[in-house]
């Protein structure tokens, strides 16, 4: 049975100037101990999944349909006292832009400790102990432990924020862009450390970033998502040798390639869609080379096209496997 | 084609009369939904009727005989001063023979004028100090931060009486001398932190490596981007003000022919506020007028909050 | 720390310096020529006038007076005041300063017990009906015309209740031949707020062993009770409670007015910072941990955003010593606002200038408690 298995969600947020289609007919599944990527542009609805699935939602958020099945419970119609029991239990997650993810007026050891006495009935002393152990498993000193956020530096506030997501333990954890504030040496030890740290305690994790190189890095499989619609699923290795529909065949063009022949770059025209007034059919209708009538008509329905692989698309590039 | 081809080449003040108005309707619609915005907008407007209607009353029904908010006595009355209310005196009279509801409405006008005279002043004099402040830094800003402590541990009152033994302290020069006063006070501090949010923004930085002058800088960036909060900030200076003079007034410290405040001083000096339940009509009325105002001008500050603060809004 | 609190003890002289200069160079300003109008106090024999205004000061040129007047002030010697002569002003503010401090600490007390709790609740509804209710409310409090609030109390109370009949502090007739005299009262009156408000703060310190926030927050408050069990024994056995207890009394009106309309300004600061500080990532993670609502509201969000309402509570203080003029003249309450006002109206400057100097240095140096309180609260500050 897969950890978490997302069936046909949907999510609205209602504003003054209409509703705003974030998230429309998602589907995937992630394995215990199975390390997810969710790739896509800004605004594509990736970190409104993340938030969908801890209900962290705002209050103008619809939901409109689907489920979200983890260990078999689907957490989207649960009552708020149960849900909070799985916060951080069973999902946890590791948020974008980590400055201000801690409180400014306690210490980051006592914040750890608060998230663990909430789930765990251990003592003061207890909960110390396994924030050092958290701290040396995320490479932190854990004198650290009893110093504000402030006397942080940004590489190290990650790390607190990677080590508070992992004090209870979660069966799954989201990472939603956690280095992109970082620069590109600290980002690279810290994307190793978290791939290690899940190795290490088979956890499985949801990683999601805009950034295509870091998805690949630390994912065995990969998520396509585009204006609110997953378009492509499937392994890293296929996604990048075989991708099967144009957003991805785009994305992968405008990637340049270490190993492989010089080309030209290519870019894509156009902008994403205002999700206030998505296009008709397919989404990616308008950028799309390979759109015909049927693509502005209907949207594509998201399918299996080869073993675990799939594509929502009417025309998807079918190369080898 | 090129992209210069596509736009319609207009002159400037119609592109930015276009823009304002898109922002005003913007900002309408924010106020709007605070809520309280409107609520306090609506009392402010039933003020004005009030003030409007005082001398279309006075040239049509009212007698000037009669009903003069500060020469007015009713004959007719004599030695049942002041009279409770009735149909020719709704608000009753007061203690020497005048129409309540005609002093009250008159007193309206001179209310708002000092309230608005006032805070305008304040708001002038605090933006201007406060840009200046945080522009420069340094030995400006220290002295204008000590001066600010000093005015607002300044003896008001009895500052008060000096200036009354010098000249008439009337509606206009109290307007000015609080104005002033408030100016250089605690609105300095607020809008020169303010100022020094607009300060570190890069177009600042672009604009002094442009040439621009500090004066330029000053007058062009800086103060556009604080006068929401400015305005916000009259808003509670009106408040402020018509508060003040109100308790001045009731002490009798002003010489003021006539507003609110007075109004309860005469009755108070009448010795009518003993027995409260008895002569109501004396203090009620102009106490609830007062009360109204100043809520009213909170009201629609508050309002302006949600609008300059985006944070604070509902969605 | 130690260097920024001197920087600013230095500042405080300079300021306190120029406030004194400003406040001579007024009352000089002053219609009528207040030398002469002392020594024509018939109540100064004719032989003494002279040697009295040498004494005093009143002698000499301007600057002669105004170097004597700051001597005077460093000395500690604030002159001797005309109204009530020969008492010192020093004398007469001793008396009414503590009848200002409880009326106003009592007050402000209150308002902030009842405006940071509310506050708090109501910025966690926000959009309902209710936080439109109560802001409403509170800012009706807030802008409430002072005399009117009074009139509407005394009439509420007084005349229709028949409560609280008298005006003032204490009502004559008990206090014929009474063991101690009202000041002694009032300060022990004060003495005792201010323990108890130690022992609260302290409570915090004596329990933090305690490691989980619930029984921790039992246990302070049942230290505080403690000592207000302690307190009321202890003054009910001391022979004088009933005269304790007459004070009291007769500060309802004046207390409640005070806290109605301190507790809607409070009150709505702590909305407005609530709302400011919810946006705030953090406020997120902490629901993204599992918390329960109640913690998150009032150990995170209340903690941050009760910083600019404690500024707020410290300048009110300044209000202790200054007094507020128009509650303690609506309610008869001889303060020390009531005292300035009687003292400039009827010209008794050294009594004017000597409450304005006593609470000039006051509220300088409050400010100073204020930003290193602001220090101690929020960690990223630090000087």
């Amino acid at each position: 049975m897969p950890l978490l298995d997302v069936k046909n969600l949907t999510m609205h947020y209602t504003t003054k100037m209409g509703d705003v289609h974030a998230v429309d007919d998602v589907s995937f599944a992630i394995e215990p101990g199975e390390a997810i990527g969710l790739v896509g542009e800004s605004g594509c609805g990736k970190t409104s999944i993340a938030l969908t699935l801890l209900r962290l939602l705002p209050d103008n958020a619809k939901f409109l349909g689907g489920s979200v099945l983890f260990e078999g419970v689907d957490i989207v119609r649960i009552p708020e006292e149960e849900m909070r029991k799985i916060r951080w239990r069973g999902i946890s997650m590791i948020f974008q832009a980590a400055m201000n993810s801690l409180n400014p007026v306690y210490r980051v050891g006592d914040q750890i400790i608060e998230a663990i006495q909430t789930h765990f009935p251990i003592d003061y002393q207890a909960a110390r102990r396994r924030v050092a152990e958290l701290f040396d498993l995320v490479g932190l000193a854990p004198e650290l432990m009893d110093r504000y956020p402030h006397e942080y530096s940004g590489g190290m506030k990650q790390r607190a924020v990677i080590a508070m997501a992992l004090a209870c333990a979660p069966k799954l954890v989201i990472a939603d862009e956690p280095t992109t504030a970082l620069d590109v040496i600290v980002q690279d030890r810290i994307l190793r450390r978290i791939d290690e740290v899940r190795k290490e305690l088979n956890m499985a994790m949801l990683y999601i970033s805009h950034d295509i190189a870091v998805i690949a890095e630390v994912s065995q499989r990969i998520g396509v998502m585009y204006a609110g619609n997953l378009v492509e699923f499937a392994d890293t290795v296929t996604i990048f040798k075989n991708p099967a529909h144009p957003y991805t065949i785009a994305l992968m063009s405008a990637f340049p390639s270490i190993k492989g022949e010089k080309r030209k770059l290519q870019g894509l025209p156009g902008e994403p869609p205002d999700l206030l007034r998505p296009p008709s059919g397919c989404r990616f209708h308008p950028r799309c080379p390979y759109a015909t009538a049927v693509c502005t008509e209907s949207p594509p329905e998201y399918r299996e096209i080869q073993p675990q692989h799939y594509v929502a698309c009417w025309h998807p590039h079918l190369g080898r496997s | 084609m090129l992209i210069s081809e596509k736009v319609k080449i207009e002159p400037l003040w119609k592109i930015r009369l276009r823009l304002a108005i898109r922002s005003l309707r913007r900002n309408w619609a924010l106020f709007w939904e605070s809520r309280i915005g409107p609520l306090g907008l609506g009392i402010i407007l039933f003020f004005v009727l009030l003030m409007i209607a005082h001398p279309i009353l006075m040239a049509t029904v009212w007698d000037p005989r009669v009903y003069d908010p500060i020469v007015g006595f009713d004959r007719a009355l004599v030695g049942r001063h002041p009279a409770p209310p009735s149909w020719a005196h709704p608000l009753g009279t007061d203690p020497i023979g005048r129409d309540v509801l005609s002093q009250l409405m008159w007193s309206t006008r001179s209310e708002f004028a000092l309230g608005v005279t006032s805070a305008l002043i304040t708001v002038v004099i605090g933006t201007l100090i406060g840009a200046i402040c945080a522009y420069f830094g340094g030995v400006i800003d220290t002295i204008f931060m000590r001066l600010a402590d000093l005015v607002m541990l300044f003896p008001f009152i009895a500052l008060l009486m000096v200036l009354r033994s010098v000249i008439h302290l009337d509606l206009w020069r109290l307007a000015l001398v609080m104005g002033i006063l408030s100016g250089f006070g605690g609105i300095t501090i607020t809008l020169k932190a303010q100022a020094l949010t607009v300060k570190v923004k890069p177009y600042i930085e672009a604009a002094k490596v442009a040439g621009g002058s500090a004066f330029h800088i000053i007058r062009h960036h800086i103060i556009p981007n604080i006068m929401p909060l400015s305005f916000l900030y009259m808003m509670f200076n009106v408040t402020g003000a018509v508060f003040t003079e109100a308790v001045l007034s009731y002490f009798g410290l002003l010489d003021i022919r006539m507003s609110w405040g007075i109004m309860i001083h005469t009755a108070e000096s009448a010795g009518y506020l003993g027995a409260f339940g008895q002569y109501w009509w004396l203090w009620a009325p102009p106490g609830a007028a007062i009360t109204l105002l100043c809520f009213a001008f909170y009201l629609v500050g508050r309002g302006l909050d949600t609008v300059v603060n985006p944070r604070l809004r509902k969605r | 720390m130690l260097r920024y609190i001197g920087w600013r003890i230095a500042q405080i002289f300079v300021t306190f310096f120029l406030f004194l200069t400003m406040v001579f160079l007024i009352f000089q300003a002053m219609p009528g020529d207040y030398t002469k109008q002392f020594i024509m106090n018939p109540k100064i024999p004719p032989e003494a006038r002279q040697a009295l205004a040498e004494r005093l000061g009143l002698t000499g040129s301007v600057w002669d007076q105004y170097l004597h007047y700051v001597r005077n002030v460093f000395t500690g010697n604030l002159g001797i005041s005309f109204q009530h002569y020969p008492r010192e002003v020093w004398d007469v503010i001793k008396e009414r300063l503590p009848r200002t401090a409880v009326l106003f600490l009592v007050a402000d007390l209150l308002a902030f017990a009842l405006g940071y709790p509310l506050g708090k609740y109501i910025a966690w509804r926000r959009g309902r009906i209710s936080d439109y209710v109560v802001t409403v409310t509170g800012v009706l409090f807030y802008t409430i015309f002072t005399p009117l609030l009074a009139i509407i109390l005394l009439f509420v109370f007084s005349n229709v209740l028949g409560w609280f009949r008298s005006g003032g502090f204490l009502t004559p007739s008990l206090w014929l031949r009474p063991p101690v005299s009202p000041q002694t009262v009032f300060l022990l009156l004060t003495a005792t707020i201010c323990g108890l408000l130690g022992l609260w703060a302290g409570s915090y310190f004596l329990t933090r062993r305690i490691g989980h926030p619930r029984p921790r927050a039992w246990a302070r408050r049942g230290l505080v009770a403690l000592g207000l069990g302690l307190a009321g024994i202890a003054w009910g056995y001391s022979g004088i409670g009933s005269y304790a207890w007459d004070i009291v009394w007769h500060m309802f009106l004046p207390v409640l007015a005070v806290t109605l309309i301190s507790f809607g300004g409070t009150m709505l600061l702590m909305r407005d910072s609530m709302l400011e500080v919810i946006r705030e990532d953090y406020i997120t993670t902490a629901k993204a941990k599992g918390l329960p609502e109640k913690v998150i509201r009032d150990k995170h969000a209340a903690r941050t955003a009760l910083l600019p309402t404690i500024t707020n509570f410290t300048i009110g203080l300044g209000f202790i010593v200054s007094g507020g003029i128009v509650t303690e003249t609506m309610f008869s309450w001889k303060g020390m606002g009531l005292t300035y006002l009687e003292a400039v109206l009827q010209q008794d400057f050294p009594l004017a200038m000597g409450c304005l100097t006593f609470t000039g240095i006051l509220v300088l140096l409050l400010h100073l408690v204020v930003d290193v309180l602001y220090a101690f609260l929020d960690p990223r500050i630090s000087y």
